[in-house]
């Protein structure tokens, strides 16, 4: 082998151990009896015994339930928001003047980046008054701000590929603009259409400071494994992650061709 | 013209939603850290910012966020260059590499809390195997913002190197066989072909990295708590004990010192 291919191998194993050796850990803490593992002074490295008493032991003692489930419907709120807003824009978005467009594009972009915590303190007293404070939509209307963007530029890509020539076809067979979108142009970028969404739903899974704010009082599944790693329940918070976290890795892994460089630095072009 | 008017009125409704969920609630914010208690104009809550030690605040976080950009930045033109060649295997390292993406920023600080204890903890496990004793990672102020931008950079190198590999990608192979051919090494290779025609993308994800750096939350409040302090957790801590003017000095402080990186931002946009 040429000195180039080693170094490659060399630098490829050592990467994908460093990717890998935390999750082996969350592994081994889940799966080991917490004397090898949270109770020692010096943890081991190996598994030493096998059992599966700390996940039983978490998900008896403590309530995954009702956090999952809060979870669970605020992210598929956020995707469902993010078609119904980012649909119509994203289609806006790809038929206007490049320059208007990129103009709604870079005040989409500011939005993204505006501080979490600047968002959340004036609008937990708004959302008192609503009655909006601790609740499911409330949560998702607000986690909706991390993912539009996002959402947005992938439609409009997808949206983009689309021919010209189909919406003239449709036009002439006497369509209107909105059965054409409906009846022609969702189904043919369909897979947009669900990469935004899934996307978008990982994104709310995984969404904290939002969610620490505006919904202390019944928490979602991040928040609550924070409050169980701050009352001390270690395990408990070991073995929620671990549920927590297999969705997503598998949700990353099938998204992984949509999850580019191009839409992460926003469309940058060369 | 009238076309065009259509097409806007489909993005009208995330126009508002936006204006309506990041610039109301901006302003508003601004408004409320210039207020009283009794709703009277004041500058006070700044002032008392002070007694919060806010300087060395604002000194821990940047010291966070460049700190975890260099990391990031050093990890990610390492992947994304091994993974620009071609080998065997390159599909698993490059499946794998993406995986942290995928892990919660919850899940990822609770990990590496349990990597680095105040004694004992796998870190120092790995240290004893070698004969060596256990170090207090949380010791000094230095060493505890240490252990954050290394979680940190754990969860987000991926998104470093996907947007660095779009860029490696951009650059023709003929460029690499020409400095081949006038006898550069790899490494000179790389300095003086890879980088200078990587410049725009590593620009831009240092932006957009820095802007989610200098947010950076759920990780400092696992790993380190409330001290040392970052803006951040300062201000959530505030948020949770005072008042919402006081909280919102703090959140105003985020956003004035961000707003320098969104300007960055827009600029380079503008060039694309």
């Amino acid at each position: 082998m040429k000195a180039g291919k080693i170094l490659t191998y060399v630098g490829a194993t050592i990467f994908t151990l460093y990717f890998l050796v935390p999750l082996y850990l969350l592994f081994l803490i889940a799966f080991s009896p917490a004397k090898f593992t949270l109770e020692a002074l010096y943890p081991s490295l190996i598994l030493k015994q096998f059992t599966l008493n700390n996940l039983i032991y978490a998900f008896t003692q403590y309530d995954f339930i009702s956090p999952f489930l809060k979870s669970f419907f605020v992210a598929s709120l956020v995707g469902i928001l993010a078609i119904v807003l980012g649909v119509p824009a994203g289609y806006g978005l790809s038929r206007l003047p490049s320059r208007l467009a990129y103009g709604i594009i870079v005040l989409l972009l500011i939005t993204n980046m505006v501080p979490g915590l600047i968002v959340a303190i004036p609008i937990s007293v708004e959302f008192i008054k609503l009655h909006l404070f601790d609740s499911i939509p409330g949560l998702a209307l607000v986690q909706e701000l991390v993912t539009l963007p996002l959402a947005v530029f992938i439609l409009q890509g997808t949206f983009s590929a689309v021919p010209r020539e189909i919406e003239y076809q449709a036009k002439m067979d006497g369509a209107s603009t909105f059965s054409f979108l409906t009846d022609v142009l969702m189904p043919v970028a369909l897979p947009g259409i669900v990469t935004a969404f899934l996307i978008s739903w990982m994104f709310s899974w995984d969404e904290f400071t939002y969610a620490i704010l505006l919904s202390p009082i019944h928490p979602t599944l991040p928040v609550e494994i924070y409050l169980n790693i701050e009352r001390g329940n270690e395990l408990a918070a070991v073995a929620f992650s671990l549920v927590f976290t297999i969705p997503v890795i598998v949700l990353t892994l099938i998204l992984q061709k949509y999850l580019k460089g191009e839409y992460l630095a926003g469309g940058v072009k060369y | 013209m009238r076309r065009d008017l259509k097409y806007f009125l489909f993005v009208l409704p995330s126009i508002i939603y936006v204006l309506a969920f990041a610039f109301y609630p901006s302003a508003r914010a601004v408004y409320l850290s210039f207020e009283n208690s009794r709703g009277q104009f004041t500058l006070a809550n700044y002032k008392e910012l002070f007694f919060f030690n806010i300087y060395g605040t604002i000194e821990n976080t940047v010291i966070v966020t460049v700190g975890a950009l260099l990391i990031q930045l050093g990890l990610a033109l390492g992947i994304s260059s091994i993974l620009v060649r071609e080998f065997r295997g390159k599909k698993l390292v490059s499946t794998i590499s993406i995986i942290p993406m995928g892990v919660a920023t919850v899940v990822a600080a609770i990990t590496f809390s349990f990597i680095f204890q105040t004694s004992g903890g796998y870190a120092n496990s790995f240290l004893h195997l070698f004969g060596l004793n256990g170090v207090n990672w949380y010791s000094t102020t230095l060493s505890s913002l240490f252990i954050v931008m290394i979680a940190d950079s754990w969860k987000n190198t991926p998104i470093m190197t996907l947007i660095l590999l779009a860029g490696m990608y951009s650059i023709p192979r003929d460029l690499y066989f020409a400095a081949s051919l006038d006898g550069a090494g790899p490494l000179r290779r790389f300095i003086h072909v890879t980088l200078p025609n990587l410049k725009k993308f590593i620009a831009i994800a240092l932006i957009i990295r820095g802007v989610s750096e200098f947010n950076i939350f759920a990780l400092p409040l696992i790993l380190i708590g409330y001290t040392p302090p970052l803006l951040t957790t300062l201000t959530y801590s505030l948020y949770s004990t005072t008042t919402k003017n006081l909280a919102s000095a703090g959140a105003v402080l985020i956003l004035a010192l961000i707003s320098v990186l969104i300007f960055l931002n827009i600029k380079l946009g503008g060039k694309r």
